[in-house]
């Protein structure tokens, strides 16, 4: 059962992948950014930080798999 | 005869009913299983891909209720975290079973997945009362392992995705692993009960459960 065309659900895929993980990377990077300052002791500023930079390697995977599925890479 | 209902004490810990909005919405992604199984097994990729799509939308949606009608609990967290848990673990075997998703990462997945629960209760004993380790780690993840089922239903770069997954949810279980076991426990919140805890909040998700 085919709700859209094929190539309209391969771009809905690109844009529900790789828009997501780009703008996860700005999102994650801000958050970084706010975290400078911060005392790195404190338990939950270290586990934001960790989480943060988690949330970018995740989005650049999705980024790079975007990329493969578009025949880029 | 009427009965007075106490009005709350000034700094006493805020009573939030297990039968809330944001729990409904939590509980209500159990019915995308059903379809999304039917879809799969009938080969429908699109729709398959759709019914995971509204069971993520769900997990969204139901932060949300819970900040709108201010029924935001810790048993809340931990009933979200395991509905995930069974959502994503279901999802993921479905695609690995019917063969759109390689076996062998569909199994470390659930098993770091598995493993990251038990830590979840072993933390919960060492509180003595019902507390979520929150993760922002973990969230991501979680997000991740939604998009898992999304990629295997869309076919999109399957093997990519499912092995680039592992490593990254090693580094979190073990990460989250120390924090959970070795790290010291932050201080309760004024008014924490304590209790034989695991018991009540198992009890609790079967509650939510009915």
């Amino acid at each position: 059962m085919m709700l859209v065309p094929e190539n309209v659900f391969r771009w809905l895929l690109v844009l529900v992948t790789g828009g997501v993980a780009a703008a996860w990377i700005v999102h994650d990077v801000v958050l970084i950014a706010r975290l400078r300052g911060a005392d790195r002791r404190d338990p939950l500023v270290a586990d934001q930080r960790f989480g943060y930079v988690m949330g970018i390697v995740i989005a650049i995977i999705g980024i790079v798999g975007t990329l493969r599925f578009c025949g880029v890479l | 005869m009427t009965l007075e209902v106490p009005r709350a004490v000034a700094g006493a810990p805020r009573i939030v009913p297990r039968l809330n909005p944001a729990n409904v919405v939590t509980a209500s992604r159990f019915l995308t299983l059903p379809p999304l199984w039917w879809a799969i097994a009938h080969g429908h990729h699109q729709l398959a891909t759709l019914f995971i799509v509204i069971c993520g939308l769900l997990d969204k949606v139901d932060g949300l209720a819970a900040r709108i009608f201010d029924c935001r609990s810790a048993f809340g967290e931990l009933f979200d975290a395991i509905t995930d848990g069974i959502c994503y673990g279901f999802g993921l075997i479905l695609v690995a079973a019917y063969g759109w998703a390689p076996v062998v990462p569909v199994g470390f997945v659930i098993g770091l997945g598995l493993a990251n629960t038990a830590l979840r209760f072993v933390y919960i004993r060492r509180a003595g009362r019902p507390v979520n380790y929150k993760s922002y780690a973990m969230e991501r993840i979680v997000a991740y392992t939604g998009y898992l089922i999304g990629f295997a239903t869309g076919g999109m770069e399957v093997t990519l995705f499912y092995w680039a997954f592992v490593p990254v949810m090693i580094v979190i279980v073990l990460h989250d692993a120390k924090r959970m076991l070795l790290d010291p426990l932050p201080a309760p919140p004024p008014g924490a009960r304590s209790a034989s805890i695991v018991a009540s909040v198992v009890a609790g998700v079967a509650g939510a459960a009915r």
